[in-house]
């Protein structure tokens, strides 16, 4: 009785031992190679250890990152901190980050972007051989841009809406990443060092910061509900001006107005209601354009869904943006009318990426379409002297002009003239004409814009958003987006409105305007 | 006691290879670490084939007619792993033991000697299986007393408190609970099958077990569980689960037993998952490592990184990077060997185990009576148990758990109880052949 009994544990105990033999065939054998070729794996970190890396230049053939060999050790120098989140590090310690990360097999050499050669130098088994990368980003206006937000935690980013090209991408506080990418002893410390600091330095706040949005995306509500002919620019709500100061009572709760800081309610259409910011307009907005076309338009601008600058294996994440409570990393329905009212003017569950927020302004300037993000120009043979500029030798181009439609062109005209008349018109001076460059000496170009004020909870200081681009005017083709966020800036007008200005004009003035 | 030998050439004969195998591991290790064609210190490996060939004097002298293939499978194994401690020893922490400042490897050769000691004590002394059947209760109160002891006086490390220090040496109690308890189970069962396996109650098509004659045996089983699961020891609470099934499964030859159980574990880990972090920490990385890759998920990783590297045929004794993974001389030490002996090499080690199990369960169906029939069974599923969890854990079939790869793993209390159950099985083992011998009437040698 027993011996049988024995005799069956005997063969469960040769299958379990066959099912751990199967998982050691597994890992050691089918999936091998893809474990051997993670960027983590300390053998990839070993063989990197003495390594040259390729050059990262910006638009201008400016080196941003170098690459040394000393004494066996690879060292990588980076020129500037304002880049330090865009670049990320190359440590041998930490592993890599940022465009370094996502650019890690080219840099290295371990693949070719051409697949052709990429198999040939497989089978001949040839050494690797560094590339460079130059990218979209003008050192100038990055600078220029960090110089803006100082001290303050926030984030810039401004896009060339024609092309989707990152033009600057900056994140504050920022660090310095040369000391963690040099010998590993020494990175220790040095990193631990900038993780004890305030403020999470190592946070690229442009695309991994999740921040409430606030009136900009009262953009997005109007695009969406013009597009679906829910409104038109001469609709307005009878009930609208009353409840300016009585409130929008909804399904029990009442939404309230803003402080108007004066100005007397109207019967206002989506323009004038897009230039004192109304909240009461857009929840009757939000609430006639219903939950589920919300979500559709939402998806169609890159809400909802992680998201990438650069394209394909070597793209660049950006976390994904909400406007409602995720499910399972995708937006999930509304709860009530009272979110979507509430989301309807960037409140409730929205959270978004400034990156997002930059590529809505990027959509409505270049006509409905959203341009594809890309931050790397091209790939290039490695050049020895890198002081002297990248080399002749292009191996890849980002593809540009590509891209996506979310909203007809007759739609983008209308917002457009709507976000002209918020920073440019006499209710629109009122809240966002900081934000005109022409306050910067660019004549002759209008802006457009929205600026957020982002409440938080009860003793925090609000968000400061702007978005907008330039220039606006009717004809002229708009040649930078941006979008600004200064973290408890305060209202978008104080703080983020005339950073953004200053950096529009800026990009205009550097290619010949003002 | 009179001194009749019994050779065991067989055993000898098995050892032999090992006089080859351990000094020839210590000297590619060294020479792949120190780049120079020299042999190197060979002092720990002729240590361990003399503490080895010793053992086997020792059970010739005494007369031993246990099983010969024990001592030369667990020679083995503990060989390969003494060769890997030492090729790790410049790369982990050295460790103070008896105020002297000894490498993991000098150690471990330490604990081999006690446990041997104690294996032989155990193997050579107990011709009776008296002292352990008819005192399961005593044996069971040390276990819970032993157990009660860590949790209210004992010391964490690495997160769980399952050290006690008796004056300069730290040991973890729960190691010898296991063979307390399967001492308790064996006698428990022994003396009630026949009610467990005949009485039964039926709830429509379920035959549901009796639950009156398991109550005593459940509640200790219980008892036991609650404190190692409130020690955070989730692999001990797995091994001691899984060891009280499969006797129970051998004892009655109910599956539905082991299905109950199994459903009940699988529910107690989905309760404990929502109730205790620690518990969801622990499932969280094991679906999802790369998930928080530098710090949670970061020794699973680097341990799935060894197994890749090592291929088929392994990088090369000394020739891996196995100090890349965070404690990998007691949890990753399979990993470890995986990485540069490769597939071929970890399929070696595997095949030991299972050879060994094999063996292990052949004493208990050669067993003459019930209780030493379910003691070989319960000291075998430990030790095979013990291995298949470590190892699905390093592999990523199950959860991580920090218990030891036996005879392998750096670790003195595992050394010294899996080397007391190999006394018990050797002891079992010799009763077997005494009793066959009285059976054939032979004269009681």
């Amino acid at each position: 009785m027993i011996a049988t009994n024995v005799r069956r544990l005997a063969l469960y105990l040769l299958l379990a031992f066959a099912v751990v033999s199967g998982g050691l065939g597994w890992w050691q054998v089918v999936d091998a190679a893809s474990l051997n070729a993670r960027a983590e794996n300390p053998q990839v970190i070993a063989a990197r250890r003495g390594a040259l890396r390729g050059t990262i230049f910006d638009a201008n053939g400016q080196a941003l990152a170098t690459s040394q060999v000393i004494e066996g050790i690879s060292r990588r120098t980076y020129a500037d901190a304002a880049f330090s989140h865009l670049l990320g590090y190359a440590s041998l310690r930490f592993g890599t980050t940022g465009l370094e990360r996502a650019y890690d097999d080219i840099l290295t050499g371990r693949a070719d972007p051409n697949p052709l050669r990429d198999l040939v130098n497989d089978i001949l088994d040839r050494q690797p051989e560094p590339k460079d990368l130059t990218l979209t980003v003008d050192r100038r206006l990055q600078d220029f841009a960090a110089a803006q937000l100082g001290d303050t935690a926030g984030a810039v980013v401004a896009i060339d809406p024609r092309t989707g090209a990152i033009l600057a991408m900056t994140s504050t506080p920022t660090f310095d990443a040369t000391p963690i990418s040099g010998v590993p002893d020494a990175a220790g410390p040095a990193m631990e060092a900038i993780t004890a600091r305030d403020g999470d330095p190592l946070v690229d706040r442009s695309r991994q910061g999740r921040y409430v949005p606030g009136s900009v995306m009262k953009v997005f509500t109007g695009a969406a509900a013009l597009d679906a002919g829910i409104i038109t620019p001469q609709t307005t709500y009878p009930d609208q001006p009353r409840q300016e100061t009585e409130g929008f009572p909804v399904s029990g709760f009442t939404i309230r107005e803003h402080d108007l800081g004066g100005i007397q309610p109207d019967l206002w259409p989506f323009s004038p209601a897009l230039q004192v910011s109304s909240n009461i307009f857009f929840a009757h907005v939000g609430l006639e354009l219903g939950g589920e076309a919300f979500l559709d338009y939402a998806r169609r601008f890159g809400f909802c869904e992680g998201q990438q600058i650069g394209s394909g294996a070597r793209g660049l994440p950006v976390s994904a943006s909400y406007v409602t409570a995720p499910i399972d990393g995708d937006c999930g329905p509304f709860v009530d009318d009272v979110e979507l009212a509430s989301a309807a003017f960037g409140q409730a569950q929205v959270n978004v990426t400034p990156v997002q927020m930059a590529l809505l302004a990027a959509t409505i300037a270049n006509d409905g379409v959203v341009p594809e993000l890309h931050a790397v120009r091209d790939v290039r043979a490695h050049a020895a002297d890198p002081a002297t500029g990248p080399a002749d030798q292009i191996l890849e181009r980002s593809s540009t002009g590509g891209g996506s439609r979310a909203i007809s062109v007759d739609t983008a005209r209308q917002v457009r003239v709507a976000m002209v008349d918020a920073v440019e018109a006499e209710l629109g001076q009122l809240f966002a004409g900081a934000g005109a460059v022409r306050l910067y000496g660019i004549g002759g170009a209008q802006t457009a814009g929205k600026t957020g004020t982002a409440q938080r909870s009860e003793g925090q200081a609000p968000h400061s958003w702007f978005i907008g681009f330039a220039p606006a005017q009717d004809g002229a083709e708009p040649a930078i987006a941006v979008a600004v966020l200064v973290e408890g800036g305060g209202s978008g007008s104080g703080r983020a409105a005339p950073i953004a200005g200053r950096v529009m004009a800026e990009w205009l003035r550097l290619n010949g305007g003002g | 006691m009179r001194l009749t030998l019994a050779w065991r050439w067989a055993e000898l004969r098995m050892l032999l290879p090992l006089a080859i195998l351990v000094p020839l591991g210590f000297f590619v290790t060294h020479v792949a670490r120190e780049g120079v064609l020299e042999a190197g210190s060979l002092t720990l490996a002729m240590g361990y084939l003399a503490l080895m060939l010793a053992a086997h004097a020792i059970l010739v002298l005494s007369g031993q007619r246990g099983d010969q293939l024990l001592l030369p499978l667990v020679a083995t194994i503990g060989g390969v792993g003494l060769v890997m401690l030492n090729r790790l020893a410049p790369e982990v922490e050295t460790t103070q033991a008896f105020g002297l400042q000894l490498d993991v490897a000098q150690t471990q050769l330490l604990w081999f000697s006690v446990g041997t000691v104690a294996m032989l004590v155990v193997a050579a002394g107990l011709r009776d299986d008296g002292p352990l059947r008819h005192y399961k209760y005593t044996w069971a109160a040390l276990g819970i007393g032993m157990l009660v002891f860590t949790a209210l006086f004992g010391f964490e490390v690495n997160g769980a408190r399952l050290w006690v220090a008796l004056g300069p040496i730290a040991v973890q109690p729960g190691e010898f609970v296991k063979i307390v308890l399967v001492i308790f189970i064996a006698g428990y069962l022994a003396d009630n099958r026949a009610l467990l396996t005949e009485a039964s109650l039926r709830i429509g098509p379920i035959r549901v077990p009796p639950l009156p004659y398991l109550l005593p045996m459940l509640a200790l089983f219980g008892v036991v569980m609650l404190v190692v699961v409130r020690q955070n020891d989730l692999g001990q609470a797995l091994l001691l689960f899984g060891i009280f099934l499969t006797m129970l499964f051998v004892a009655t030859g109910r599956r539905s037993y082991v299905l109950i159980g199994l459903l009940l574990f699988v529910a107690g880990v989905f309760v404990a998952y929502r109730l205790f972090p620690h518990v969801a920490v622990r499932v969280d990385i094991w679906i999802d490592p790369f998930a928080d890759p530098t710090d949670r998920g970061f020794q699973p990783i680097r341990g799935l990184f060894a197994f890749a590297r090592g291929g088929l045929f392994g990088e090369g004794l000394g020739q891996g990077l196995p100090s890349s993974i965070p404690l990998v001389h007691t949890d990753f030490i399979f990993a470890a060997i995986a990485e540069e002996l490769g597939l071929i090499g970890a399929f070696a080690v595997l095949a030991l185990f299972l050879t060994f199990v094999f063996r292990g369960l052949r004493i208990a169906m050669l067993a003459r009576d019930e209780f030493s029939a379910l003691l070989a069974v319960g000291i075998t599923a430990s030790l095979g148990l013990q291995t298949l969890i470590i190892v699905a854990g390093n592999l990523k079939l199950i959860p991580l758990t920090g218990i030891t790869l036996p005879f392998v793993s750096y670790g003195g209390s595992s050394i010294l109880a899996s080397f007391l159950m190999i006394g018990l099985l050797l002891s079992v083992s010799h009763r077997t052949a005494r009793a066959i011998d009285r059976e054939q009437g032979l004269p009681d040698r």
